[in-house]
């Protein structure tokens, strides 16, 4: 089962709602750039909310997308991100420093309209 | 014996009671009995005494009542368990003596009456032990409840903006409920900015500092931003000294100021109104 | 008192039923949320390194009751080609597979005890216990 991605305007809105396995993750990878390149999105929102847990297989994955979409252009903000995701991930030792995040949806669209500038 | 023992005692009762106390108060750390008062001194030893006679003379109901009402007594008014033990033992002690001196008991059989008397001691010790723990163990259990209770409440002080202070030493206990509180409440109140005060906080040594450093990430990691308030002068100084790096942090030295801060960086501000 | 339950580790999706196993066992044993994901997500860790080092392997989850303490116990055990330098994985940052390095030394903060027993050409054990609070 693929994640799926929808556009809005010139973002991207992905929400991930079931738990993601190896493979399945390495196809959303791939499914996003292909999306960003075909849309020329600026912006990608993926929300994570019914996450209820990322290991450093996920986080890596997720922070490659992230850095390959800025090299195509788009910005990315996560949303939603769980009180018990967020202290794992930290007690792992992962740090997602330079990643733009937001409480929901809703936030991240809005953080990225301002940092897109329009 | 066992009568021989009992009937002396008894005989000698005044006595006894005197030479115990003495040899109490002789031996025992001054500080212990110094900060009880002396008649509340007196008239618990003459109980003590009088329970110890008690089960000498085996009247096993009241002894049994007594005993119980007695330890939760000594309990309360905090004698030492060390001075408790060791008014046990001079008792043995003191009795063994005057009764050798009166010579009520022969000089070969002197260990079995020591003996006697050390098992009749041991249930008293026994008692009253078991309840110092049972007490112990409960005050320590409503302690750490009471510490939890005071621990870490997010308090969401206007739209947006929450605050969490925190008050006391940072153990790593209780840096993770600090951490699930702060989480918890930053996402049930949708705060933007969430300012952790420390200004109740003594002392900020590494381990602190990598706490909080870790509750500011995974601050940023669900959404919002996290300032740190209430920087006092000598905190700041053991930081920089430490080599601890709070550069990705916000920071002020008060509450007042981050409150300013936060509500700049969400995009409003305090106006006076024109009377 | 130890109830056991074991997954057999040969492919990604095995990863996968480890982790709902896990989860299932620390719910039910009355775990909090953010006990749950740190389990699930030790187990992950454990079990993807079996995955990828040794090839197959297995993941078993032990509930534990001791002294009145519950608990859960991840026993991660493999006949792989073994950790020649434990103290090295164990630091934070190395990786042989090009992953985040935060895969054991991880899984050690996350959980209350860690013991990793490993010989070359023999195999890897790695056990780790979370107690309830």
């Amino acid at each position: 089962m693929r994640i799926p991605i929808l556009k809005l305007n010139d973002c991207l809105l992905i929400s991930i709602q079931w738990e993601l396995d190896d493979q399945t993750a390495l196809e959303f990878q791939e499914d996003l750039l292909k999306r960003i390149h075909e849309t020329n999105a600026r912006g990608v929102v993926i929300d994570i909310t019914s996450i209820d847990f990322i290991d450093s297989f996920i986080a890596k994955v997720l922070g490659d997308v992230i850095n390959m979409s800025r090299l195509m252009g788009a910005k990315v903000v996560i949303t939603g991100i769980q009180p018990a995701v967020a202290i794992t991930l930290i007690e792992l030792g992962i740090r997602l420093d330079d990643v733009m995040t937001a409480l929901d949806l809703e936030k991240g669209l809005e953080k990225l309209q301002q940092e897109l500038g329009d | 014996m066992y009568n021989k023992i009992t009937a002396h005692i008894e005989d000698h009762r005044e006595e006894l009671e005197r030479l115990w106390k003495e040899q109490l108060t002789s031996d025992t750390d001054a500080r212990i009995i110094d900060i009880m008062p002396e008649h509340i001194f007196e008239s618990t030893s003459s109980e003590f005494f009088d329970i110890i006679l008690l089960n000498l003379k085996d009247k096993d109901r009241e002894y049994k009542e007594k005993l119980q009402s007695f330890s939760d007594k000594v309990v309360r008014l905090g004698w030492p368990v060390a001075l408790v033990v060791k008014g046990l033992r001079e008792f043995v002690h003191t009795v063994q003596e005057n009764l050798v001196q009166y010579g009520s008991i022969d000089k070969e059989r002197e260990g079995d009456y020591l003996e006697l008397l050390d098992k009749w001691m041991t249930p008293i010790s026994n008692e009253i032990i078991q309840t110092y723990a049972e007490t112990w163990e409960k005050t320590v259990s409503l302690q750490k409840m009471a510490l939890q209770e005071l621990s870490a409440p997010l308090i969401p002080v206007m739209e947006q903006i929450s605050v969490m202070p925190l008050v006391g030493t940072i153990d790593t206990e209780r840096a993770r409920l600090v951490m699930e509180n702060l989480l918890d409440g930053v996402v049930s109140h949708r705060s933007e900015v969430v300012l952790i005060d420390i200004t109740g906080v003594p002392v900020v040594d590494t381990m602190v500092a990598h706490h909080i450093i870790q509750a500011a990430e995974a601050v940023h990691l669900v959404g919002a931003k996290c300032m740190l308030v209430g920087i006092r002068p000598e905190i700041a100084q053991t930081i920089v000294n430490l080599g601890i790096d709070l550069d990705k942090f916000i920071t002020t030295s008060t509450m007042k100021k981050g409150v300013e801060l936060a509500l700049e960086m969400t995009g409003r501000k305090i106006v006076e109104l024109e009377g | 008192m130890e109830i056991q339950s074991c997954v057999s580790i040969l492919n990604e999706w095995d990863i996968v039923a480890a982790r709902q196993l896990g989860r299932n066992v620390a719910k039910e044993l009355g775990f909090g949320t953010v006990d749950q994901a740190r389990i699930t997500t030790a187990i992950s860790e454990l079990a993807r390194n079996i995955y990828l080092y040794a090839g197959e392997g297995q993941l078993c989850i032990d509930r534990l009751n001791e002294n009145g303490k519950a608990g859960l116990r991840i026993i991660a055990l493999d006949k792989g080609p073994g950790i020649p330098d434990i103290r090295k994985v164990m630091e934070d940052g190395f990786s042989t597979s090009g992953g985040l390095g935060a895969g054991l030394p991880g899984v050690r903060r996350l959980m209350d005890d860690f013991n990793i027993d490993s010989n070359p050409g023999e195999g890897t054990d790695i056990r780790a216990t979370k107690w309830l609070r």
